[in-house]
C-alpha cells in the first residue's frame, strides 16, 4: 500500500518537474555561495600580497622616520569566512570581511564599509539558506495543498474512508511519502554542497542540516494543520500561500521595522563626530594636557621624555589616541544598542520558526550580527596590539631597517561559534508539536461534526 | 457599454457582499497605517537626527581658532544623507546605503553606517513599507478576489445564461476587469490619503523636493500597475478550465513576478558582470596614483618637473620668490589629479554596477512588478541613482573644501620656511565661517524621469498589452 502510494506520487509529471526545478535552483544557489566564497578568498589573498608590497614600498621611501612611516602603513585584520558561510552568506555581504588599519585613530577606520551594489543587497543573496528558508516551503505547499481535497473532489475519499480504518493514518501516510521525497531532495543538496564547496563535516554542518530538516518538518506541520481543516483545494492553496507570505514576509518585516524604530543608532554619528573633534582640536590645545591624558591612559610610556618640541610623533600619536578615547564611550553605547537589537530579534525568533531558521543559519556559518560584533570587538584588540608593538619604535625613533617587516602579515579573526543544541532545536520542536497536535485535534473535531 | 458597467457593478457588489471583504480590508488598512506611520516617523526622526549632527559638525568647524588652512583641510567636514519625504512610502535601497561620510583632504572615504550594517539579519526578509504592501500583498489580494470572477460562473453554469442574455465575452472580461480594478482603487485609497497628507504637511517645509509631481507619478504608476494586475487576474480566470486551476495559475504568476524574477535576475546580473572587491579597487587606484607621482615625496619626478615649469613660467629661480605659496599650489595640483583619477575608477565601478542592474531594469518588459518597483524607488528618492546623487554632492563638497583651503594657503601663507621657535603660520578664523556648509539637494525631476524612461515605457507597454490581452482572451474564451 505504502509503496503503491509512493509510486503514485512520484510518477506524476508535475511532481517530477517540480523536483527537477528545485534541484537545479538548489545547485545554482550552491554555486552562487561558492562564488561568494571564492571572491572573498581571492580578496584575502590579494590583501596579503598587497600588504607586503605596500610595506616594502613605504619602507624604501621613508627610511629614517619611523613616526612618519607608521602614518602610512596599513595592517589587515581579516574576518575569514569558513566554507559553510557559502551556504549562509547572512550579513557577510554587507559587512566588510577585510579591514586594514594604520596605528592612527581606530574609530575613524573600523566602520569603513565595503564596496557593493546596493541593488544586489536589496534583492539579497541567492544562497542555499534562501532556497531552504523561502523556496522549500513553497515546494512543500505545492506537494501538500490538495493532498486530501483532491481525493474529496475527485470522489475517491469515501472509498478510502471505507477501506482504510484510519482516515487520519491515511493522510499521515501520504504526508510522510512527500516528506521522504523532500527530505531526500534536501539531503542530496546538502551532500552536493559538501562536495562542491568542500565543507568539513563538523558540528556546524550537522547543526545546519538538522535545522534544515526540522524546518521542513515545521512546514509539513503547517500543511497538515491546513489540510486537517478539510477546505476545498483553492482555499487550501490560498491559506497555505498566505501563511507563507505572513511568516516569510510580513512578520519578519514587522519585527525588523519595530527593532529599527525602537533601537535607532544615533550613537554611530556621535562616535564619528567625537573622534574627529577629539583628535583634531588637540592641534590647538595645550600640548602638555594632551600628553598628560595620554600618559595617564598608558603610564608605561612615561619613560619617553616629553621635551615640548613644535612637533614630534609622540605628541601626534597621543592626539590620535585621544580621538579614540573621547569617542570610546559613544562607540560602546553603539555596540550595546546593537547587542540589544540582537537579543530582541533572537527572542522574537523563538516564536517564529522562519526567523529562527534564518538567524540560526547565519549564526552557524558565523555570518550574523553577533559575529560581526565580535569582529568589531576584535579590531580593538588588534589595533591595541599593533600600537603597543610600534609605539616604542616610534617614540624611541628606531631604525626602519632594523624591523623585521616580513613578519607583518595579515591577522585572522575567527568568531567563537558554540553550537548550543537545545536553544537551536527546541523552538522548532515545540512549533512542530503544536502544529501536529492542532492538526490532529482539528481533524478529529471536523470528523465528529460530520 | 452598458453591459460592461452592469457587470463591473455586479462584480463590485459581489465582492462587497462576500464575507471575506471586510476582514481582508481591515487587515490591509491596519498594515497600511502601520507602514505609513512607521515610515513617516522614521523619516522625521532620522532627518532630525542627521540635521542635528550636521549642525553639530558645522559648529565645531566654525569654532576652530586661527590656524594654517591645511590643518582645516584635514579637520574636514561631514555629509549626512537626508531622506526624501517620500521615503516613508518606499524604503527602496535606503537601508543598504550608508548615511554619513567624513570629508577630508587627500582621501575619499566610504559612506558609512547603513541600516543593513546594523541589522540583525532580519532585514533579509525585506521591510514593511507602503510600497512593499502595494507591490506584493495587494496583487495577492486582487488575485484572490478575482480568480473566480469568470471561472466560477462557468462552473455554476451561470456563464451560459449571462451570454445568452446578450453580454458578449468582451463585455464580461472588460466589466470584470473594471470591477476588480475598482476594488483595487478602494484598497489604494488609504495609500493615496497618506501620500496626500505627507504632501500637505511637507510641501511647505521642503519646497525643492518636488513632492507633488513625484507623488502624482507614483500614484499614476500604482493605478496602471493595479489595472494590469486586475486584467491578468480576470483573463486567467476567463481562460482557466476551473476556478481552482485559475487560482493556481495566478499564484504561480505572483510567485514568479513578485519573488522569483526580481531576485534571480539580479543574481544573474551580478554573475554576468562581476565587480571587483574593495581591496582590488583600492590597489588599482593606488597603483595609478603612484604613476602620477606622490605629492608628499619631495624627490618625486612628476612634482620636480611641475616645480621647474612653475618657476620658469613665473620667471623666478626659487620657490621663495614666488608670489604665492608653492606647497599650497602643489597640493592643489595633487588633489586635482588624485580626485580625477579616483572618480574615474569609481565611475568604472559604477558602470559595472549599472550593467548588473540593467538586467533587472530591462526585465521590466517581462515583469510589471519590476517596472512599478523601479519607478516607485526612483521617484521616492530611494534608488541607486539617488544615492549616487548624494555621493557626488558629498565628493564635490569635499573637493571644493580641500581646494579652497589650498587656495587660502597659496594666497596667505608665506614661502619662507619657519624656524623651530617661530610662531606657526595661521590665517584668520573668519575664513572658516565664510566657507558654506554642506547642503543636500534632492535630485532633479527631469533627471529621474530620464533615468526611469525604460521603466515608464515598460509600464505603458504593459498597459497596451493588457488591452490586447482582453481582446485575445475574450476571443478565445469558451462558455463551458
Amino acid at each position: 500500500m505504502y509503496i503503491l502510494l509512493f509510486r503514485n506520487f512520484i510518477r506524476s509529471r508535475s511532481v517530477l518537474v517540480a523536483l527537477m526545478l528545485f534541484f537545479t535552483v538548489g545547485i545554482i544557489s550552491i554555486i552562487i555561495g561558492r562564488q561568494f566564497l571564492l571572491k572573498q578568498e581571492a580578496a584575502i589573498e590579494s590583501v596579503t600580497r598587497f600588504q607586503q608590497a605596500h610595506i616594502e614600498r613605504n619602507t624604501q621611501f621613508i627610511k629614517n622616520d619611523f613616526g612618519l612611516l607608521m602614518y602610512y602603513l596599513k595592517f589587515a585584520y581579516i574576518n575569514k569566512p569558513a566554507p559553510i558561510a557559502a551556504l549562509a552568506i547572512g550579513q557577510r555581504d554587507v559587512n566588510a570581511a577585510i579591514q586594514s588599519f594604520t596605528i592612527r585613530g581606530l574609530e575613524a577606520q573600523r566602520y569603513d564599509t565595503d564596496l557593493y551594489n546596493p541593488y544586489n543587497l536589496m534583492t539579497g543573496n541567492f544562497d542555499l539558506s534562501f532556497v531552504i528558508v523561502f523556496l522549500l516551503p513553497l515546494l512543500i505547499i505545492a506537494f501538500n495543498f490538495n493532498l486530501l481535497s483532491q481525493e474529496k473532489e475527485s470522489g475517491t475519499w469515501p472509498l478510502v474512508n471505507v477501506q482504510a480504518n484510519q482516515p487520519l493514518g491515511f493522510i499521515l501516510q501520504k504526508l510522510s511519502i512527500r516528506f521522504v521525497v523532500v527530505l531526500s531532495l534536501l539531503l542530496s543538496l546538502l551532500l552536493l554542497a559538501k562536495f562542491i564547496i568542500g565543507i568539513p563535516v563538523d558540528n556546524a554542518f550537522a547543526a545546519y542540516s538538522i535545522i534544515a530538516i526540522l524546518y521542513c518538518i515545521v512546514w509539513f506541520g503547517i500543511s497538515f494543520l491546513i489540510i486537517a481543516m478539510q477546505k476545498n483545494t483553492s482555499m487550501n492553496a490560498l491559506l497555505l500561500l498566505s501563511a507563507w507570505a505572513v511568516f516569510c514576509l510580513l512578520i519578519p518585516g514587522l519585527v525588523n521595522n519595530y527593532i529599527t524604530a525602537k533601537y535607532a543608532v544615533p550613537e554611530a554619528y556621535s562616535t564619528l563626530l567625537k573622534q574627529r573633534d577629539g583628535y583634531h582640536t588637540k592641534w590647538d590645545k595645550n600640548k602638555d594636557s594632551t600628553m598628560q591624558a595620554f600618559f595617564s591612559h598608558y603610564p608605561e610610556y612615561r619613560k619617553y621624555v616629553w621635551t615640548k618640541p613644535a612637533f614630534n610623533y609622540l605628541w601626534f600619536y597621543a592626539m590620535q589616541q585621544l580621538g579614540d578615547d573621547e569617542a570610546r564611550e559613544d562607540s560602546k553605547a553603539m555596540q550595546q544598542k546593537l547587542v540589544k537589537r540582537m537579543l530582541v530579534s533572537t527572542r522574537a525568533s523563538l516564536f517564529f520558526p522562519v526567523m529562527h531558521t534564518q538567524l540560526q543559519f547565519s549564526n552557524i556559518a558565523s555570518a550574523g550580527l553577533q559575529q560581526q560584533l565580535q569582529y568589531l570587538d576584535g579590531t580593538v584588540y588588534f589595533h591595541e596590539r599593533l600600537r603597543h608593538y610600534f609605539y616604542p619604535k616610534v617614540f624611541g625613533d628606531s631604525a626602519v631597517a632594523n624591523e623585521k617587516w616580513k613578519m607583518h602579515v595579515p591577522e585572522y579573526f575567527t568568531a567563537d561559534v558554540r553550537i548550543r543544541w537545545l536553544p537551536l532545536t527546541l523552538p522548532l520542536f515545540i512549533a512542530s508539536l503544536i502544529l501536529y497536535g492542532a492538526g490532529v485535534f482539528v481533524f478529529k473535531r471536523n470528523d465528529l461534526f460530520k | 457599454m452598458n453591459n460592461v458597467q452592469l457587470i463591473a457593478r455586479h462584480f463590485v457588489k459581489t465582492v462587497f457582499r462576500s464575507n471575506v471583504f471586510i476582514p481582508v480590508f481591515t487587515v490591509w488598512l491596519a498594515l497600511i497605517i502601520y507602514a505609513a506611520v512607521t515610515g513617516y516617523t522614521t523619516y522625521i526622526r532620522e532627518n532630525k537626527v542627521r540635521a542635528a549632527y550636521q549642525k553639530k559638525a558645522r559648529e565645531s568647524w566654525e569654532a576652530n581658532p586661527d590656524k594654517h588652512p591645511h590643518r582645516m583641510a584635514h579637520f574636514g567636514s561631514f555629509a549626512f544623507r537626508m531622506k526624501h519625504p517620500l521615503s516613508m512610502f518606499e524604503s527602496g535601497m535606503e537601508s543598504y546605503t550608508g548615511n554619513a561620510v567624513y570629508l577630508e583632504a587627500h582621501k575619499q572615504n566610504t559612506v558609512n553606517f547603513s541600516e543593513a550594517g546594523f541589522s540583525t539579519g532580519l532585514l533579509r526578509f525585506g521591510e514593511i513599507s507602503v510600497a512593499m504592501l502595494l507591490q506584493l500583498v495587494l496583487p495577492l489580494i486582487l488575485f484572490f478576489l478575482g480568480f473566480g470572477a469568470v471561472a466560477q460562473h462557468r462552473e455554476n453554469g451561470t456563464l451560459k445564461i449571462l451570454l445568452s442574455q446578450g453580454a458578449g465575452f468582451r463585455a464580461i472580461v472588460w466589466g470584470n476587469s473594471i470591477g476588480l480594478f475598482s476594488i483595487g482603487i478602494i484598497f489604494l485609497l488609504p495609500v493615496l490619503v497618506s501620500m496626500l497628507l505627507v504632501v500637505a504637511i511637507q510641501n511647505q517645509a521642503i519646497p525643492n523636493a518636488g513632492l507633488l509631481i513625484r507623488s502624482v507619478v507614483i500614484a499614476g504608476s500604482a493605478l496602471i500597475f493595479l489595472w494590469i494586475v486586475s486584467v491578468v487576474a480576470i483573463c486567467v480566470s476567463t481562460a482557466g478550465k476551473t476556478s481552482a486551476a485559475a487560482l493556481l495559475q495566478l499564484l504561480g504568476i505572483w510567485l514568479i513576478w513578485a519573488i522569483v524574477l526580481p531576485k534571480t535576475l539580479q543574481a544573474i546580473g551580478s554573475y554576468l558582470h562581476p565587480a571587483p572587491a574593495k581591496i582590488q579597487f583600492e590597489t588599482a587606484v593606488e597603483a595609478d596614483l603612484l604613476k602620477l607621482g606622490d605629492s608628499h615625496n619631495p624627490d618625486d619626478e612628476h612634482y620636480k618637473k611641475l616645480k621647474d615649469s612653475v618657476l620658469r613660467a613665473n620667471k623666478v629661480d626659487s620657490v621663495q620668490q614666488l608670489s604665492f605659496n608653492y606647497s599650497g599650489f602643489q597640493m592643489q595640483e595633487g588633489e586635482r589629479m588624485s580626485a580625477r583619477l579616483y572618480n574615474e575608477h569609481l565611475q568604472r565601478l559604477y558602470d559595472i554596477y549599472d550593467k548588473q542592474n540593467n538586467v533587472s531594469y530591462n526585465a521590466a518588459f517581462i515583469d510589471p512588478f519590476i517596472s512599478f518597483k523601479n519607478i516607485a524607488m526612483a521617484f521616492s528618492g530611494t534608488d541607486f541613482t539617488a544615492y549616487r546623487h548624494f555621493q557626488q554632492q558629498a565628493e564635490s563638497y569635499r573637493y571644493n573644501l580641500a581646494q579652497t583651503m589650498n587656495s587660502l594657503q597659496m594666497k596667505y601663507i608665506s614661502n619662507k620656511k619657519l624656524g623651530s621657535n617661530d610662531k606657526p603660520y595661521s590665517i584668520e578664523r573668519s575664513h572658516w565661517t565664510t566657507f558654506p556648509d554642506f547642503r543636500y539637494q534632492y535630485q532633479d525631476l527631469r533627471a529621474i524621469a530620464k533615468q526611469q524612461c525604460i521603466a515608464l515605457l515598460s509600464l505603458l507597454s504593459w498597459l497596451l498589452s493588457s488591452l490586447c490581452c482582453i481582446y485575445y482572451t475574450s476571443g478565445k474564451a469558451k462558455a463551458i
